[in-house]
């Protein structure tokens, strides 16, 4: 069911883009014969930009309301006009593979895009692991990449980010608008003690997010004064944890703490948390269980469970409400927790094609204009708040979101805004 | 202490479900010495018949009383009913013209089979994990600090109910006999008059019925199942067969329990993430020792 009203919304998007395209070819025909012949595509005067998300699968949940987000904004670009009577269209890839985000096939995404030379930027990935597989890529072709929902902070910062520049260390072609996970962890350890939970089981799918999140997470709550009583990993594929909660029953801790997704086990945990005799004991998490498939595999247990996720709730901002009421009337559908970000993510792409489109004199935009205008963006307005990037390509504006689950449904539960 | 008996309570149960696979692995393994790597699958196929049969009685919530004996014992016999006939159906279109081939050739056939009923139940359900409603009702039985479920007597009892029947069906019936025969040596059985074919596939449809019964049983078990379920646990299955050696029916259901009880054990000393490793070391010990696995006796090479 999903799917399908999902697939027929992508049929109409395509098809109103391809009427669209077709309208500006007719009319601009002058500003093609001008083009530069390296930034043109085959078909003219269409731009792309490249999405690359996981949009099957057990990912499918939150990857799906993702794309809408972006494609949104480029539906409402085309209908606003560009300068240059260019059209945008966005070349929409899955890297998902048998239902779980998978980083070699957003690698190969990534080579789609960067050898279409009509795709001048790119919005994705979904997961810190696929984004590890892809930004040496990006780095590599100069094109600007800006993830919705990236938070493993090795991406951005350190040796860790550095290695991942290698072929340009000096250029950064990677961004993002998500808090990173050492903010995310931060948050989800002092919600988790203003709670007055003392003692904490950590487990994490062993993944760059989730074990990214699960240290930190650990290493904030003891330095707040909980104590850590035990932290596991889960093996890929795994689907037995009764072991595993046993072990973690054995020791009577006040919360149990997870690190990862839904799709890595994350949701099938929680569920075998009732038969191992722990349904009472609360579980907390981070964004990666913060989707629809979360509540559908924990069953009812998926009551008591909290989440942090490293963006503000839109309904809470001012500027989001005419977001919601576009989302909504365009996709039928209630909007993601990263529908909004991929929004923003999307519309500030798009400014930084517009002004590269202006500053060439109306030539078609080049892919280093455009990263330099994305690297250069800040207090841009949006539907998460105004975005700036710093020198790393992180988010100078951090609010995070504290979810919790009851009567199977999300229900927001606090705001923080770290800068405070 | 307490701990140490709900980890083995935790192993047994995930044993039982290995080993309610193993037994189809051997079986087929017995008779014509094939791997027969589709059957994982079929162990899949098992759950999403269960869930169908389930759909089609109308069953989405517990059961009690007489309905739920009487739903839930139509729900193992049509799993099993379908699982079979796919197992014929299996045997009879990928494996049969090539029970000459050179032995590699039915290897990788099966390899295909699998691919193919991945990818089939993939189509028909979906990649995502389809929750399994929860027929059984769960009380549990408190023994001192231990706690029993209803859903883990249920998993190592059928497991065990369905080892003594097959041991009763390989030994004391016909066609059991005609089966042993047919393993013992093939050609000398159908000079005795046995029906190769039907031998055949009567093991395909034991093998890939206890197959279905296991399907049914993990999807209880576990309130959810997806199209991927029996990749995993079809190679420890495999890997409980070949522990217990690989022919043997008491070895397989051995083998089963063994490797369940290693991984909840490993999980509770050394960590979660150990327990795939320790299970395959013990495998290669046990082989380095024993090639022909605890059960298995030393057998001339038929290759």
């Amino acid at each position: 069911m999903r799917a399908s009203s999902v697939m027929s919304g992508m049929f109409a998007a395509t098809f109103g883009l391809v009427v669209l395209s077709g309208c500006a070819t007719g009319s601009t025909a002058q500003s093609q014969s001008s083009g530069s012949p390296s930034a043109r595509g085959g078909s003219g005067q269409a731009i792309k930009i490249g999405i690359d998300l996981p949009v099957s699968g057990a990912d499918a949940s939150t990857g799906i309301p993702t794309q809408n987000g972006a494609v949104l904004a480029i539906e409402q670009a085309n209908a606003r006009g560009l300068p240059g009577g260019f059209t945008l269209s966005a070349l929409t890839l899955d890297d998902a593979v048998q239902g779980v985000h998978d980083p070699a096939q957003g690698a190969q995404n990534v080579k789609t895009f960067i050898s279409d030379p009509s795709v001048v930027a790119m919005i994705g990935p979904f997961n810190s692991n696929v984004a590890k597989a892809e930004i040496p890529l990006t780095n590599d072709a100069g094109l600007a990449q800006v993830s919705p929902a990236n938070t493993s902070t090795g991406l951005t910062k350190g040796d860790d980010a550095a290695k991942l520049r290698t072929s340009h260390p000096d250029v950064n072609a990677y961004f993002r608008v998500s808090a990173t996970d050492d903010r995310q962890g931060a948050a989800g350890a002092r919600f988790a003690r203003a709670l007055g939970f003392r003692s904490a089981f950590v487990i994490d799918d062993d993944e760059t997010y989730g074990k990214g999140l699960a240290d930190v997470f650990a290493q904030q709550f003891v330095s707040l004064g909980g104590t850590v009583l035990g932290h596991e990993h889960l093996t890929k594929g795994q689907q037995d944890f009764k072991a595993l909660l046993t072990k973690a029953r054995s020791v009577r801790p006040d919360m149990v703490f997870y690190g990862g997704t839904t799709a890595s086990g994350g949701g099938l945990l929680r569920r075998q948390m009732g038969d191992a005799g722990m349904a009472a004991t609360p579980f907390v998490g981070g964004d990666g269980i913060a989707d629809a498939e979360f509540l559908h595999s924990a069953g009812t247990l998926a009551n008591g469970s909290y989440f942090t996720v490293a963006a503000p709730e839109a309904s809470k901002l001012p500027a989001a409400r005419a977001f919601l009421r576009e989302y909504e009337a365009r996709w039928k559908a209630p909007v993601g927790p990263y529908s909004a970000n991929a929004y923003a993510v999307a519309r500030l792409e798009i400014a930084a094609i517009e002004k590269a489109i202006v500053d060439g004199g109306g030539k078609p935009p080049t892919r280093a204009a455009v990263l330099r205008n994305v690297a250069a963006t800040s207090h841009f307005a949006s539907p998460i708040g105004p975005i700036g990037f710093d020198r790393n390509g992180d988010t100078t504006d951090p609010i995070l979101t504290v979810y919790g689950v009851k009567g199977g449904r999300f229900v927001f539960v606090n705001q923080i805004d770290l800068r405070s | 202490m307490d701990v140490l008996l709900q980890q083995l309570i935790n192993g047994l149960s995930l044993g039982g479900i290995y080993a309610l696979i193993a037994l189809g692995y051997t079986m087929v393994y017995g008779i014509i010495e094939l791997i027969n790597f589709a059957h994982g699958d079929v162990y899949t196929l098992g759950a999403f018949f269960s869930l169908a049969i389930l759909g089609l009685l109308g069953v989405s919530g517990e059961l009690h009383g007489p309905p739920l004996v009487g739903f839930v014992l139509l729900t193992i016999a049509g799993a099993m009913v379908l699982c079979g006939i796919t197992g014929v159906l299996i045997e009879r279109l990928a494996y049969r013209r090539l029970r000459s081939a050179p032995r590699l050739a039915p290897l990788i056939t099966a390899i295909g089979v699998s691919f193919i009923l991945e990818n089939l139940m993939q189509l028909w359900r979906g990649p995502s994990p389809v929750p399994f409603p929860e027929v059984i009702p769960n009380p549990s039985l408190h023994l001192g600090g231990v706690e029993i479920t209803a859903k883990e007597i249920l998993v190592v009892g059928l497991a065990v109910l369905m080892m003594i029947g097959l041991q009763l069906f390989v030994y004391r019936t016909r066609i059991g006999k005609a089966m042993r025969a047919t393993a013992q040596d093939r050609d000398a059985a159908q000079l005795m008059g046995i029906n190769i074919n039907t031998t055949i596939a009567v093991t395909f449809l034991v093998g890939s019925a206890l197959a279905g019964a296991a399907g049914f049983v993990s999807g209880v078990y576990y309130g959810t199942t997806w199209f991927f379920l029996g990749f995993g646990a079809g190679l420890k299955a495999f890997t409980a067969a070949v522990l217990g050696g690989i022919g043997n029916l008491t070895g397989a259901m051995v083998g089963g329990f063994v490797i369940g009880v290693i991984e909840a054990f490993t999980t509770q000393f050394i960590s979660d993430q150990w327990s795939n490793v320790v299970v395959f070391s013990v495998l290669v010990l046990v082989l380095v020792f024993r090639p022909s696995g605890l059960f298995g006796e030393a057998l001339p090479d038929k290759v």
